[in-house]
Parts: structure tokens; C-alpha cells; sequence
């Protein structure tokens, strides 16, 4: 009887000792999942006001449109309405391509290696990236317009953008909120930061004057001849 | 009879065992039911807002395609307006306008090219995971190896990229533009096939990739198709500027 009760008191403590691990386990891990799951439902309500704040936009662009195209079709409204608008569409066109030279409220950044280290093709293209995440509407490094095809290569001790060799400092300059531009270079373990690390000068100047200038439009940066457009 | 005895005297440590017992099974059953109560609150509201998503996406698609096709009408009723004038001026600036939308992005395009598609490693190796996924900076350098070999257009996931389309890391996703997309990353490169090809085939940036078990993938097309950039909002890839006049 004795030995009995023994291995019944082992295999309860036993059965326990496992239970209890188990669900230690389970607990752990299940507190990991929900972490996970609160960073999804935080991710996906960020989706949903991205994907609202994006679809308001077209349902006004598509209301515009309905009301221009009632517009071209009333008679009164003649042909010259339609000629402006055509030209301010190309206008339009020709900013987004970089064909026109433009000014506006931004900053000028400054770059130039004090020490050994030379600033290379990755350090300009981590710069203009922080650039672009920061809403910036026009952008030109040395004067080069910075377009859909404009590549940042090493060459030597240099670099080259739109085939064009740069010699330094590299003046980066930037159309768009000053402030939040700097602020985002500045953060905190951000790229002036680093930068200083690397014994480069760096040297951001607000203007409420910076002029970009058009790219150069003998097909070297802006090529097409190699595809086809689709019309609608 | 016997036996039940048996387990119920265990003699003088019966207290003592028995309170043990009766805390650790009530501790047990707070804990479990807390675990699944959490659960399953917070799985519900990750479908439901996935739902909610689901709904903003296909509200936008179908707006999208609405657009698209008013675009159509449009430009058919400029070019009737122009037809019926007879006015040489305005024939000329709809060619123009459409040569414009062409060189800015603005327009679908098609040429021949390449495709090349990126996904995180299936096994990651000793160092840390960080090491194992796509950033930000792998899509910027992939972006510049292209442009480098001369692509004339390109795309990420449908979205076209431009001179300042912003690629940004957010978690586990990249915002690309105005929308955020998860892996894989399909990155379509109108230009010159073969030289696109080689020069990322042979860059160091889809070596390094490679060597952290990144899945690369790269095929050439003879005719590939590109989107053009969706505009939201014109305005407001304007705002700010000024035509200077030259």
C-alpha cells in the first residue's frame, strides 16, 4: 500500500510539473502572439486610413472630372476653356518630368569629406532617400535634377549622377517643408549624425529661395526610346 | 473503496498537500481562461480590421478603374473638340500633352526588359533575423543597380516608381509611393534585356542578397508592361513650386 500511494503522489507532482510547464509555455508564447497581433491591428488601421485618405482623393479627382466633363459638353463653355486646361496640363506634365526650372521654400545641404574616408555612391543615395521619404517635390544634387532614371555612381574618388561627373562638396538642394526636412536628417542616430561620424561636413541651410534647375533634355536622362506608351 | 481510501490518506502532510493542490488548480484555470479570453479579443478585431481593409482596397480599385475610364472619355473629347475646331494649335498641344505624359511617368508603357523578384529567406542562418529580411535600402540600391543599366521605366509591385517615390520601411512592409505592400517584391525594369540583366545579375548588391539566402529571382521579357504613376492628387506633387521662366 505504501509504494502504492507513493507512485500515485509521483505521478500526480509528475502530471503537474508538466502541466504547468506547458502552460508557462503557452502563456509566453501566447503573450508573444498577442504583441504580434497588437502590431498587426495597429498596422492595419494605418493601412485603413492610407487606403481612405488615398480613396477620398480619387473621389474627388473623380468629381472633378465629372464636373469638367459637363463642362465640355455644355456649349457655352467653348473651346477656349478646353484650351487652357489642356495647357495647364502640360505644364503639369512637364514640372512632374523635371522640364521646367523651379523655385520654392526648401533646403540646401552641403557635403563634403574632411577626413580619409571619401563619401561614396551609398552615403548621397541614403541622403536623397531620407529626402524622399520627407514629401520633397524637387530635388537636384550639383544642379542635376534628381528623375525617374537618375542613377549616383562611384567613380574614382567622386561621383557621377545623370552621367555627369560631381566634384565636391555635393550641394544637395531640395524643394519642400524645410522644417521636416532637417528635423529627419537631424533625428536622433540619423544620417548627420553619422555622417559627422565619418568626418564629413554637413551643412543644411533653410532658403525660402532654392531654385532647381530643368534636367537637361537632350535624352541622356530623360530616355524613352526604348519603350512604347500605352494609350488610354 | 479501498483504493479511493488509499489516495485520500496520505497522512500528516494531507493539509499541506491539499491547499497546495487547490491553489495551483485554481491558478491554472485563471490563467488559461485569461490566455484564451486575449485571444480571442484581439483575433476578432485583426479580422475585423482586415475586413475593413478589404473593403478600402477593392472602394479603391473600383474607383481607380472609374477614373481611369473617365480619363478615356476625356481625352476622346479633347481630341473631338480639337477635330471639330480645326485648330492646328490645339492638335499640337495634345501631342504634346501626350508626349509629356509619356517622358514624366504619367503614362502605361511597354517595352522589353526584365523582372526581378525578391523575397525574405525561407531559412534563415545564425545571425540575427534583421539580416534575413528586405529592407529599405536593399529596394534603393536594386532601384539604383537599374537605373545604372539604363531602365527607362520602372515598377514595384504595379507601383511606379519615379525620381522621388519615397520607399520607406514600415515593420515588415515598404511604402512605395502612397500604399504599403509586403513581400514578394516584383520589381519590373523596362530598358535594354540583356544589359539590365547581366548588370544585376553580376552587381554586388544581388550578391550580398543572395549570400543572406534572400531569394532573388531574375528573368528577361520581351514585352513587359508598366503602369503609370497613379495620381491621387496632382496638386500635390506641386505644391511649393514655382515655374521659373527661362
Amino acid at each position: 500500500m505504501k509504494t502504492g500511494k507513493l507512485l500515485a503522489l509521483t505521478l500526480i507532482c509528475f502530471v503537474i510539473g508538466v502541466v504547468v510547464t506547458w502552460q508557462y509555455g503557452s502563456v509566453k508564447s501566447n503573450q508573444q502572439i498577442a504583441s504580434f497581433e497588437k502590431k498587426r491591428v495597429s498596422e492595419l488601421v494605418e493601412d485603413i486610413l492610407l487606403e481612405r485618405s488615398n480613396n477620398e482623393k480619387l473621389q474627388s479627382r473623380v468629381d472633378e472630372l465629372q464636373k469638367e466633363l459637363a463642362a465640355f459638353d455644355s456649349e457655352e463653355s467653348g473651346s477656349k476653356d478646353a484650351l487652357d486646361k489642356l495647357k495647364a496640363s502640360v505644364l503639369q506634365a512637364r514640372m512632374i518630368a523635371g522640364l521646367e526650372t523651379v523655385k520654392g521654400n526648401g533646403l540646401t545641404v552641403e557635403l563634403d569629406a574632411l577626413g580619409d574616408r571619401i563619401i561614396e555612391d551609398r552615403h548621397m543615395l541614403e541622403l536623397i532617400n531620407e529626402l524622399r521619404a520627407s514629401d520633397v517635390q524637387a530635388m537636384s544634387v550639383n544642379d542635376e535634377r534628381i528623375l525617374a532614371t537618375s542613377e549616383i555612381r562611384k567613380a574614382g574618388r567622386y561621383l557621377m549622377v545623370n552621367g555627369r561627373q560631381l566634384v565636391t562638396p555635393y550641394i544637395v538642394k531640395a524643394i519642400g517643408d524645410p522644417g521636416k526636412m532637417e528635423n529627419s536628417l537631424r533625428l536622433l542616430g540619423g544620417i548627420v549624425e553619422k555622417f559627422e561620424l565619418y568626418e564629413f561636413q554637413v551643412t543644411i541651410t533653410p532658403s525660402d529661395n532654392i531654385i532647381i534647375p530643368a534636367v537637361r533634355d537632350d535624352g541622356t536622362v530623360l530616355r524613352t526610346d526604348l519603350m512604347t506608351p500605352i494609350m488610354p | 473503496m479501498n483504493k479511493k481510501r488509499s489516495f485520500i490518506h496520505f497522512g500528516r502532510n494531507q493539509n499541506i498537500l491539499f491547499i497546495v493542490l487547490m491553489f495551483l488548480g485554481v491558478f491554472l484555470v485563471m490563467q488559461f481562461r485569461a490566455v484564451t479570453e486575449k485571444t480571442n479579443e484581439d483575433g476578432t478585431s485583426a479580422r475585423e480590421m482586415a475586413s475593413k481593409l478589404d473593403v478600402e482596397r477593392s472602394e479603391g480599385k473600383k474607383l481607380l478603374q472609374t477614373l481611369t475610364a473617365m480619363e478615356g472619355i476625356y481625352a476622346e473629347k479633347l481630341r473631338n473638340i480639337g477635330e471639330k475646331q480645326g485648330d492646328q494649335a490645339f492638335s499640337d498641344l495634345l501631342e504634346e500633352r501626350d508626349r509629356v505624359f509619356f517622358r514624366s511617368g504619367l503614362t502605361d508603357v511597354k517595352g522589353e526588359g526584365v523582372i526581378l523578384t525578391m523575397n525574405d529567406a525561407v531559412n534563415p542562418g545564425e545571425m540575427a533575423i534583421e539580416e534575413y529580411i528586405i529592407h529599405d535600402s536593399d529596394v534603393t540600391t536594386i532601384l539604383n543597380e537599374l537605373r545604372l543599366a539604363g531602365a527607362q521605366a520602372i515598377s514595384i509591385n504595379g507601383e511606379r516608381v519615379l525620381g522621388l517615390t519615397k520607399t520607406v520601411c514600415a515593420g515588415p512592409t515598404i511604402l512605395i509611393n502612397r500604399s504599403r505592400y509586403a513581400v514578394p517584391y516584383e520589381f519590373k525594369a523596362v530598358g535594354d534585356a540583356q544589359k539590365l540583366f547581366q548588370a544585376l545579375d553580376n552587381s554586388e548588391a544581388v550578391g550580398i542578397l543572395r549570400l543572406y539566402n534572400i531569394r532573388v529571382e531574375m528573368k528577361m521579357a520581351t514585352e513587359i508592361t508598366i503602369n503609370r504613376f497613379q495620381t491621387y492628387d496632382i496638386q500635390e506633387l506641386m505644391t511649393g513650386l514655382e515655374v521659373v521662366a527661362k
